[in-house]
């Protein structure tokens, strides 16, 4: 069953509005948090709430904003990080471009617990539309009062500034945000330090996904506990997945923690096409390893699907049916991947070229015998060896394919044409 | 440091070692002779952790580690060498090699080059690449590639292996933001900003730090294979920095010059008129045999009739005249040898104090100028600068005056958070770093000073400082507000400065040569004491008036003056059993006597105050009143055209010697070369003439070291006595019909007359420009290059406009280092500022 909290106004054209959006119970929580609420109970009550970040990592939301010094003079940020980039993932899409006010209260109270009067939403630079129904929010929010000076009286100042990036994959990963933010390639950084010490310009900063940030006002409206309720032990709430591939009824769908992926693809997805058969399935976004079809049954949890393999990420599930050649598939994500690599690190800028020049010319049915056992090795090269996990994001599907499907690559190679035949062509 | 310092306990390679805390894995390896292979590590730049050759394997810790961004720990087990660790490095290497072209053999990199070594140390032979090479299409079509991302630098971008240390050493060190990364992945490229180059003052040091041949210079650049080569220590012979340098040479030429780090005064940086000034010394065109001048022209002659002419000469003069018609200019780029020989000659063989160093300062004072000295010989360490956290920069684009102080201020303020304030007659490129970017009125800045002393000393009485009090009431009945007023600073902006003074708990002031080569400068110095005064500074910092060429500090160390403290007077009577009586001459006062005839012979050795001395007028007619001029030099120059005899002068690199930089630190330099043609060193050249006028200077090289650490033992003046000075409010008229104010100052890339010579220097720049702000460029409709008329009471000019980004009042600038500017004809020695009128020249 659907669990709509974040999405209960989806399908509203009208909630884009603040005064719909208000009259829908908008901006009661921020008004709450200001007015009833110290920034330490703000933290304690998202602690309480078992809320995980939604951008891919999952690391819980209340802990990331406890590590902001206390004591420090400086500055403090918080930026949403909108620059979902990830392939098959388009939740934090909807979200701004169907409630945009949710995303701005969202990020005005975690503002608020971390005590910070600047934020910032960085959207990719593809998300014209989003972007402009974000500016357009935050303008009305700054016209109704629930921005700028002196919020409800209460003294609290906060600015929020809507910022598009230049499009690029890395600007999803924080510290690259933070470069791109402040004017300068995005690359990341290193860390030490973490951004919640020295993120932007230097600053104590905190970075949240839109849809982690969203779910922050019925927390804090519902309580902590309310949340906690849903989901499993430790994943807690509802997360939206974004279901894409050989299905009937692809989209965004919200359910709570724990749903098995069957009932996701089955009964919300209607099943595979007429005929077909699932042959494996991505179920955190393309950077992750994939699943079979005998491992539909697993939970959709971050620690079930983990124990299956691979991981949640961002909620992005990919069915691919029997049709599907899976050197296609790792070609075309190699591609993405190299084209994405901001060049920074060695392994991955040299790595992830390479693999895409071996993997093209197996596809294209020039392989070498050893090709198989080159990739091998130099995803071993790749894994673990960089700053960011884009140099992972890139190896992980292509070593789940070798593991899985490897007698699909051997066929290219040995027979130099497709083992799958595939009639169903993408194009 | 008798601080005690926390320190962290980690065992490497099963070694205990102890480092600070904060101390990288990498570094902790190093101190113990443990090397990690690097490429995008600097010990000046923040790591990055770009490149994981320096993975190191850390217990508790899956994945391997980068050494260079890791800090060590107490208790952290670390092996640098394990079959992980080398595999990881196997791998890296692997992977930057498969689109490197390996072209080695026209690479002038070879031989030094990080990936060479650390492919031959930790590499494999084989690689399982088997694809074609990735070129970009810049260089796609030979290996002799030409692409210039800057006036003296060539990418090569298939040779990059991106550890982006040019990049970010151009942002985190110098400043800069013309070069930057590109496109993305693996076809990431270094470029420059769209309609940018690489033309900074410290642009040589990318190449430098490049581990690879992907950055080359045209200086450099296939000429020889490094290992040819041989390597000189010397120090640069310019500013008065004193950075440390290597030459590194083949037999009679010199090829390249690169840093030799010494933290305490460059940390490993040098600026490009230091790298490539030494072109210099062999382009065509040097000075090679003597000249004698016969009717009108001068003709070549051997060393023996010169010299004997010379002295003979001088002899006339001094048994008729007496010694002291006879002056002496030597240029401070000369070394402590020849500046020592030369005032021994003047002294004791001519018994004359008419000797000086300074060709390029207006009016200097006959006296000793109490406050002025001392703040040019006050204490003042180039490293201390950045443990100062208030910083005060006066009367000095300081950038272009000292390129590395400057870095060292740079570092201040973005490392250690240090509060740095500007206070110029126009906009500097320092003003950039600065909390108050101050630009007064020309000619004001010891209203300025006087003022921020009141702002201070009302503050300081209340606290009990003794001396606020008397400042106080020396100072009356002037206020805050009239300085302010004055100088065109509004008087909050003022007492803003004197806050930040007030507050601070360590201060650098640095003073340069707009003060020093001004006539006002002893009334500045005294404004500029009486702040040291009241702010305590003996206590809590330092102030100096920095000393301009590499060597002036040892001019005045040694005495090349006309008039010098009694402590060095007394020293060298004694050591040279007498010194003369007679008053001394300075340099315009030795020009004014020539002009006058009561001198009649002149000695320059290394100096062009025919084009330098700033009154073009004055000095030329002088000159020509002079019965007998020599003149030593490397080049012809508008003074050896003046001259009854020419000598041909060796440049620093063909000799050795020591230079005193700004800091007092006595520095030598080896000779690389042989002196070209029959030029001679300096030093030689006084000591032939002097062996021949009356006998030998100095018995052997002992003797002159011995009297040179004699003269350096006699301590500078003490550094601030606590004492009030005078007090001078000057206001400075505007006159209508010259209306900018002038500044005959070095171009960016050239110092002294010479380096219009070096190849490269003249790459950035050929010619001298009149630099103006584009807002007086707008309101006189000038642009980029037009020509323009300069017009002073004295002289005109035409010269091509340069629109400066970095100007924003109505000043004008002209460089001083061109031959044939003469942009001393517009300039008055006792002028305090030069002003002129500005037309715009319509072309035909």
């Amino acid at each position: 069953m659907e669990k709509r909290i974040l999405f209960k106004y989806i399908d509203d054209p009208n909630q884009i509005h603040i005064d719909t959006y208000i009259a829908h119970g908008g901006y009661k929580a921020w008004e709450k948090t200001l007015k009833t609420m110290q920034p330490a109970q703000v933290i304690d009550e998202v602690k309480k709430s078992g809320l995980r970040g939604r951008g891919g990592a999952g690391f819980p939301a209340g802990m990331k904003w406890n590590f902001v010094p206390k004591d420090s003079p400086k500055p403090r940020y918080l930026i949403c990080n909108a620059d979902e980039s990830e392939p098959g993932t388009c939740k934090d899409r909807v979200l701004m471009e169907q409630d945009p006010h949710g995303v701005v209260e969202g990020m005005a109270i975690a503002a608020y617990a971390i005590g910070s009067h600047l934020a910032f939403c960085y959207v990719r630079g593809e998300f014209v539309k989003p972007a402009a129904l974000m500016e357009q929010a935050v303008k009305e929010a700054y016209d109704k009062k629930m921005l700028g000076k002196n919020i409800f009286g209460t003294g609290y100042d906060l600015n929020m500034v809507v910022h598009t990036g230049g499009g690029a994959y890395i600007c999803g990963e924080e510290t690259a945000l933070l470069n791109s933010l402040e004017g300068e390639r995005g690359m990341s950084r290193i860390r030490p330090p973490f951004p919640a010490v020295e993120g932007l310009y230097a600053c104590p900063t905190v970075v949240n996904n839109v849809e982690t940030l969203a779910a922050v006002p019925h927390i804090i409206n519902n309580g902590g506990e309310w949340y906690a309720s849903m989901g499993t032990e430790k994943s807690k709430g509802t997360k939206i997945f974004s279901l894409s591939g050989h299905v009937k009824k692809p989209g965004n769908y919200e359910v709570e923690m724990g749903t098995p992926l069957s009932y996701l693809i089955s009964e919300l997805g209607g099943g595979p096409l007429d005929g077909h058969k699932i042959k494996a399935i991505i179920p955190g976004g393309s950077s992750t390893p994939f699943l079979l079809p005998s491992q539909i049954d697993a939970p959709l949890d971050y620690e079930s699907i983990a124990a299956a393999g691979s991981m949640l990420g961002s909620g992005a599930v990919i069915v691919m049916d029997e049709r599907t050649c899976m050197v296609w598939v790792i070609e075309r994500l190699i591609h993405f991947y190299r084209h994405e690599s901001c060049g920074k690190c060695t392994p991955c800028r040299e790595g992830t070229g390479w693999l895409e020049q071996l993997i093209s010319r197996i596809e294209r049915g020039e392989g070498k015998p050893g090709d198989l056992e080159k990739i091998d090795s130099i995803c071993d090269n790749i894994l673990g060896r960089t700053i960011c996990p884009l140099g992972d994001a890139a190896v992980m599907p292509i070593q789940s394919a070798l593991k899985l499907f490897r007698d699909e690559f051997q066929y290219h190679i040995d027979h130099k044409k497709c083992l799958v035949k595939s009639e169903f062509e993408f194009k | 440091m008798a601080d005690t310092v926390a320190t962290v306990t980690l065992t490497i390679n099963g070694r205990e070692v102890t480092v600070p805390k904060g101390t990288t894995v990498l570094e902790a390896a190093k101190s113990v002779g443990i090397e990690i292979p690097t490429f995008c590590w600097h010990p000046k730049l923040k790591p990055v952790g770009a490149c994981r050759i320096c993975y190191v394997e850390i217990e508790k810790m899956p994945k391997l580690q980068v050494s260079c961004a890791t800090e060590a720990m107490p208790g952290m087990v670390v092996n640098t060498e394990s079959e992980k660790v080398k595999e990881g490095r196997k791998a890296v290497l692997e992977f930057i090699l498969i689109n490197h072209p390996l072209d080695c053999p026209t690479c002038d990199k070879g031989g030094e080059c990080d990936l060479q070594d650390n492919t031959f140390a930790h590499g494999i032979d084989d690689s399982r690449f088997d694809f074609n090479k990735y070129r970009f299409i810049r260089e796609r079509k030979s290996t002799f590639d030409d692409y210039r991302i800057g006036p003296e630098i060539v990418r090569n971008q298939n040779r990059c292996i991106l550890c982006f240390k040019c990049v970010r050493a151009n942002k985190e060190i110098f400043g800069e933001y013309d070069l930057g990364v590109f496109q993305g992945g693996n076809i990431s490229e270094i470029d420059t900003a769209p309609g940018e180059k690489v033309d900074s003052i410290y642009s040589g040091n990318l190449v430098e730090i490049c581990p690879v041949g992907a950055l080359t210079n045209t200086d450099w650049r296939y000429k020889i294979r490094v290992w040819k080569t041989q390597q000189v220590k010397s120090v640069c012979s310019y500013c008065a920095d004193g950075c440390n340098l290597t030459l590194w040479k083949e037999r009679d030429k010199v090829y390249r010059v690169t840093s030799r780090r010494n933290d305490v005064i460059d940390e490993g940086w040098i600026c490009d008129v230091g790298r490539y000034g030494y072109q210099l010394a062999s382009v065509e065109g040097r000075l090679t045999t003597p000249l004698i001048k016969k009717g009108d022209k001068q003709v070549a002659a051997t060393w023996e009739e010169a010299i004997g002419l010379i002295a003979r000469k001088f002899r006339e003069i001094k048994d008729k005249k007496g010694g002291v018609c006879i002056g002496g200019l030597i240029s401070p780029q000369q070394d402590c040898e020849a500046l020592l020989a030369f005032s021994k000659f003047f002294r004791t063989q001519l018994h004359s104090n008419n000797i000086d160093f300074r060709t390029e300062y207006k009016m200097l004072p006959e006296k000793e100028s109490p406050y002025y000295s001392r703040l040019t010989s006050a204490s003042f360490r180039i490293a201390d600068i950045e443990n100062s956290d208030t910083i005060l920069v006066v009367g000095t684009n300081l950038i272009k005056e000292h390129p590395i102080v400057h870095l060292r201020v740079r570092k201040a303020v973005n490392q250690k958070g240090a509060k740095l304030y500007t206070l110029n007659p126009f906009t500097t490129k320092s003003g950039d770093l600065s909390r108050d970017e101050i630009v007064h009125v020309p000619g004001t800045l010891e209203a300025f000073l006087n003022g921020l002393c009141i702002g201070l000393a009302e503050k300081a009485d209340g606290e009990g400082n003794v001396r606020a009090a008397e400042l106080k009431a020396r100072l009356e009945p002037n206020t805050t507000a009239k300085a302010a007023e004055i100088c065109g600073i509004s008087e909050a902006r003022l007492n803003d400065l004197a806050e930040a003074l007030r507050s601070a708990k360590k201060i650098s002031i640095i003073v340069g040569e707009l003060v020093s080569g001004s006539p006002a400068r002893e009334a500045i110095a005294a404004a500029i004491h009486n702040l040291t005064v009241v702010l305590n500074l003996n206590e809590r910092g330092q102030a100096a008036i920095l000393s301009r060429a590499a060597n002036s500090k040892g001019a005045e160390r040694l005495g090349v003056m006309p008039s010098l403290s009694k402590e060095l007077q007394q020293k060298l009577k004694s050591m040279w059993g007498g010194f003369p009586e007679t008053e001394g001459r300075a340099t315009d006062r030795m020009i004014h006597a020539a002009k006058k005839e009561e001198l009649d012979a002149l000695l320059i050795i290394g100096a062009n105050p025919v084009a330098s001395f700033p009154d073009g007028q004055f000095v030329r007619e002088g000159l020509d009143k002079l019965d007998f001029t020599v003149v030593a030099d490397l080049y012809e120059t508008e003074t050896t055209e003046k001259a009854d005899v020419v000598l041909p002068l060796s440049s620093w690199v063909e000799q050795s010697g020591h230079f005193i930089n700004l800091e007092g630190t006595m520095q030598r330099f080896e000779a690389a070369i042989k002196p070209v043609g029959n030029s001679r060193p300096g030093r030689q050249i006084i000591e032939d003439i002097a062996r021949e006028f009356k006998g030998g200077l100095f018995a052997d090289a002992h003797e002159i070291a011995r009297e040179m650490q004699e003269l350096l033992n006699v301590e500078p003046r003490p550094s601030f006595p606590d004492a009030v000075a005078e007090v001078k409010f000057a206001e400075e008229k505007i006159e209508k019909d010259y209306p900018y104010p002038l500044f005959v100052v070095d171009e960016m890339h050239h110092f002294g007359h010479l380096t219009e010579r070096s190849r490269s220097l003249a790459a950035f720049a050929a010619e001298a420009q009149v630099e103006i702000s584009p807002s007086l460029a707008e309101k006189l409709q000038i642009e980029n290059g037009s020509l323009v008329r300069l017009e002073s009471e004295t002289g005109k000019l035409v010269l091509p406009a340069k629109i400066s980004e970095m100007l924003d009042n109505d000043v004008i600038l002209i460089s001083r280092n061109f031959s044939g500017t003469a942009a001393n004809m517009l300039q008055m020695r006792k002028k305090r500022i030069d002003r002129v009128r500005l037309i715009r020249v319509d072309e035909k």
